[in-house]
């Protein structure tokens, strides 16, 4: 077995084990190791990242047994570039965990009151608790939802795909628990979205199964493929098993309208965690879909319907996001609609899967496009958009997250002026920013010129419209977000009050190192832009045309 | 119609609907529990009718005898507590049922159309899992798949449960340390009968060794690890409300056994990436797992005592 090999598996199981042995760890120790532990996931992710862009699909059949009877790891260009994102995300939001305890949510501690208000109020046998900031509980939980995100990236089985979605949606609606007594109904809210979804996939899974006898990805996409050629074939089944699977998939990417869980999840979510949930937990969702829509269910014409509905859903989410992000006067949840806008995006590409055609260009002067170049086109767009996505929003939740903190409030109006004293974060804000609105240079431009080229290429000029009115939209919330902030001089005779900064002369980790994560973030979010050509030649291989 | 079908089956199947119904209409919850818990012994008659003795157990043991546990739990200590959205009474107070039973009918109807008309195939695997049976060292074919063949999905479930233990620790008082989310937990249970302390104090025993008995029992027969965990479980939930002093044995040795089973697991994992186990790993692996998935349970039933009734309100 070569070494690729072993990362291949070890990617997975090294952050799990490191979550278990955290459980028995003081809360220093458990910092240490999470620090190790990205360290080492990033180290592991880069010789597959190295061996699948030089073109090598990756496959470990695990305990030597192949597919059908065992399950296999597989690594393509897809995997890759998701691992790699969220190896990236994942390292910098551990490390701004370790600096600062205290984003990682509240615990609740045996408190001892003064005793006259102890005897006023409580007359427990036990002693009542307190709040506290800072959760240790975060590693344990933090690192089996990367192991499960890894999982889910690598798997090559769709029963195995169905439990690495599992440990991550557990994990993450226990990260939300972590927010303290507030966060609670938003944590439960999400954990029966969660759950529902996860059952709806599995139901959609076995759907599969009983048709192709397999469990395997690309087998059973095979199979199907092969019924699909027969005349009289019956794929009802099929369809029913993706309608399900892209309606619980749904629900756990947030796509209008079922959307409303995602807002109180994420804004009420530590700061810590909520850059994790909106960059890498709903990926996960996302990268099933995609791989079941291309891999496993091919290119039917019977599913033309279901590919339009989500694809108006995906519109209907960029403009029901934009303008409720436009509402907020928050700039937590304002953040979080602007999610559920972002989340549209990846939808809009599903018709252009079974309408491969470029017959718009055909008969054009200088126009020779080859096969499967529409698909690579839409493909390597929204693969661009959704990790240009991950960046920009870890960067920009953490910087949200860590002003929340500072202020002890996240209202717009009263963080007014806010990058005067602190332009690192409100710098790091604006570069997210440039990569959620999609200006040139950023990831999200280079996967909104993608998508744009490809649709005009298929004759679908909806999409543009689509893709316009998304970017003037986020560019407006966008706006009204970050420009308060960057307010400098008082020239509009209001005056600049900041409120009472809660920083305590004993807290040095607010205006410390920590800002430096949302910084690096948002600078990789403008600089991978560079990576748009390089990008659609990872995501060749293995592709399925 | 009723041709090819015995009637006890259709007695089942009468049953079944019968308890989900009982389980849904009543307000109270502990109307609720009770319904479930019938609910849960019927469904695993219905397995045993279809011959998934494993899967019965499981059911037995997870769905019908934990479940239950905690249920009756919460509603006993919280009788009454109204849903969220109860305060704010819809305009038409008919549509919600109707709605949901439209639905109901349509989802089972779809459903039931294309299950039947599918071409259902075979697992492709059949031929393949009676080949390498003889890899495995185990005789029963469910067990060879969930720890052989399948080793690396039983894996992750086995971290799902151990980390929905730890979050539902995490939820209690203090975040480190050996009693963090166990403090408000290891106060005395209420108090019980004298005649139900001495029958516990019986039965406790014997309990323990049908745990035992079902997870040496997987590598030849139905068992294995999730059925034998739930019953030592019920051992500890049993000992724990016949007062029985095992306070001190679960602060020291609750976290370290939650986790021993997935960290030996792993490593047998990485070293064995693409080769099979051995029997003695596959043992070691299955007893501490056992372990695990009982003191998970157990965790989860300890915290069940609400840490923020004790909080201080800010």
């Amino acid at each position: 077995m070569s070494l690729t090999l072993f990362c291949l598996g070890a990617v997975v199981l090294v952050p799990l084990l490191a979550s278990a042995l955290s459980v028995l760890l003081g809360s220093v120790a458990r910092r240490v190791l999470g620090v190790i532990t990205s360290a080492a996931v990033l180290g592991l992710s880069t010789p597959i990242l190295v061996q699948v862009t030089s073109g090598q699909t990756l496959e470990l059949a695990l305990g030597g047994f192949e597919s059908p009877l065992g399950i296999t790891l597989r690594a393509d260009g897809l995997s890759a570039l998701f691992l790699a994102m969220t190896a990236v995300v994942g390292a910098v939001v551990s490390c701004y965990a370790a600096a600062r305890p205290a984003s990682t949510g509240k615990r609740l501690v045996p408190g001892t009151p003064d005793r006259d208000a102890d005897k006023q109020h409580h007359r427990h046998t036990e002693p009542p608790g307190v709040w506290r900031a800072g959760h240790a509980g975060f590693w344990p939980l933090w690192l089996g939802c990367w192991s499960g995100l890894n999982a889910v990236f690598l798997s090559g089985d769709l029963f195995n795909t169905y439990v690495g979605l599992e440990l991550v949606g557990l994990t993450a609606v226990a990260l939300v628990a972590l927010g303290g007594r507030d966060a609670w109904p938003a944590a439960l809210r999400y954990l029966f979205i969660a759950v529902l979804g996860s059952l709806l996939f599995l139901i959609g899974v076995a759907l599969i199964y009983s048709v192709t006898g397999t469990l395997d990805i690309i087998d059973s996409g095979e199979i199907i493929t092969g019924l699909a050629a027969e005349d009289d074939a019956d794929l009802a089944a099929v369809v029913l098993a993706l309608c399900l699977i892209s309606l619980g998939l749904a629900l756990k990417v947030a796509l209008v309208p079922l959307h409303r869980w995602l807002i109180p999840a994420h804004s009420s979510a530590p700061s810590a965690v909520s850059p994790l949930l909106s960059a890498l937990v709903i990926k996960a969702a996302l990268f099933v879909l995609l791989r079941v829509w291309l891999w496993v269910a091919g290119p039917l014409p019977e599913l033309a319907i279901l590919a339009w509905v989500l694809a108006g859903m995906g519109a209907a989410a960029i403009l029901v996001g934009s303008v409720m992000a436009l509402r907020q006067t928050r700039l937590k949840p304002l953040i979080a609609y602007s999610t559920v806008a972002q989340v549209g995006y990846w939808f809009l590409l599903l018709p252009l899967l079974l309408d491969p055609e470029t017959s718009a260009l055909e008969g054009q002067p200088g126009t020779t496009l080859d096969d499967g170049a529409v698909l690579a086109g839409a493909l390597s767009g929204t693969v661009a958009l959704a990790l240009g996505h991950g960046l920009a929003k870890a960067s920009l939740f953490l910087s949200a997250g860590h002003l929340k903190d500072l202020y002890g409030t996240d209202e717009i109006a009263d963080l007014r002026g806010a990058g005067r004293a602190h332009p690192m974060l409100v710098m790091s804000m604006g570069l997210s920013a440039v990569g959620l609105i999609g200006l040139p240079l950023s990831l999200g431009f280079s996967g909104k010129w993608l998508l744009a080229t490809s649709a005009v290429a298929a004759g679908h000029y909806w999409m543009l419209v689509v893709l316009v009115a998304g970017t003037l939209f986020s560019a407006a919330y966008l706006l009204k977000a970050v420009a308060p902030l960057l307010v400098m001089s008082e020239d509009d005779q209001t005056e600049l009050t900041l409120p009472q900064a809660q920083t305590r002369p004993e807290d040095p980790t607010l205006t410390g190192k920590a800002q430096l994560a949302p910084f690096v973030l948002g600078l990789l979010t403008v600089l991978t832009g560079f990576l748009g050509v390089w990008l659609t030649g990872v995501l060749e291989v293995g592709a399925p045309w | 119609m009723t041709g090819g079908v015995p009637a006890a089956d259709l007695v089942l199947g009468a049953g079944l609907l019968a308890s989900v119904l009982c389980t849904v209409l009543p307000s109270s919850r502990f109307a609720q529990s009770m319904g479930l818990l019938g609910l849960g012994v019927l469904t695993t008659l219905a397995w045993l009718r279809l011959g998934s003795v494993d899967v019965a157990l499981a059911e037995a043991g997870i769905g019908g005898g934990i479940l239950a546990a905690l249920l009756v739990w919460v509603s006993v200590s919280s009788p009454a507590q109204p849903s969220p959205d109860a305060a704010t009474a819809p305009r038409w107070t008919w549509l919600r049922p109707v709605v949901g039973t439209l639905s109901a009918i349509t989802l089972t109807v779809v459903a039931a159309a294309v299950w039947l008309r599918a071409e259902q195939s075979l697992p492709a695997w059949d031929a393949a899992l009676t080949a390498n049976m003889g890899l495995t060292g185990v005789e029963h074919e469910i067990t060879g798949v969930l720890l052989v063949f399948r080793f690396y999905d039983t894996l992750l479930e086995s971290a799902v449960l151990m980390l929905t233990a730890v979050a539902v620790l995490a939820l209690g008082h203090g975040d480190v340390g050996p009693r963090a989310g166990l403090s408000a937990a290891l106060s005395p249970a209420p108090p019980i009968p004298a005649s139900l302390h001495w029958l516990i104090r019986v039965f406790a025993p014997v309990l323990f060794l049908a745990g035992l008995w079902l997870l040496f029992a997987g590598s030849t027969d139905s068992g294995g690890a999730f059925q034998s965990g739930a019953v030592l479980c019920a051992v500890l939930i049993l000992l724990h409300s016949a007062h029985v002093p095992l306070g001190k044995l679960t602060v020291s040795w609750l976290r370290p056994v939650l986790v021993a089973g997935v960290v030996v697991f792993i490593l047998a994992a990485l070293a064995h990436l693409n080769a099979p186990f051995s029997f003695p790993v596959l043992l070691t692996i299955e007893i501490l797992l056992t372990l695990g998935i009982a003191a998970g349970l157990y965790a989860i039933y300890l915290c069940l005592d609400n840490p923020a009734r004790r909080e201080v309100t800010t």
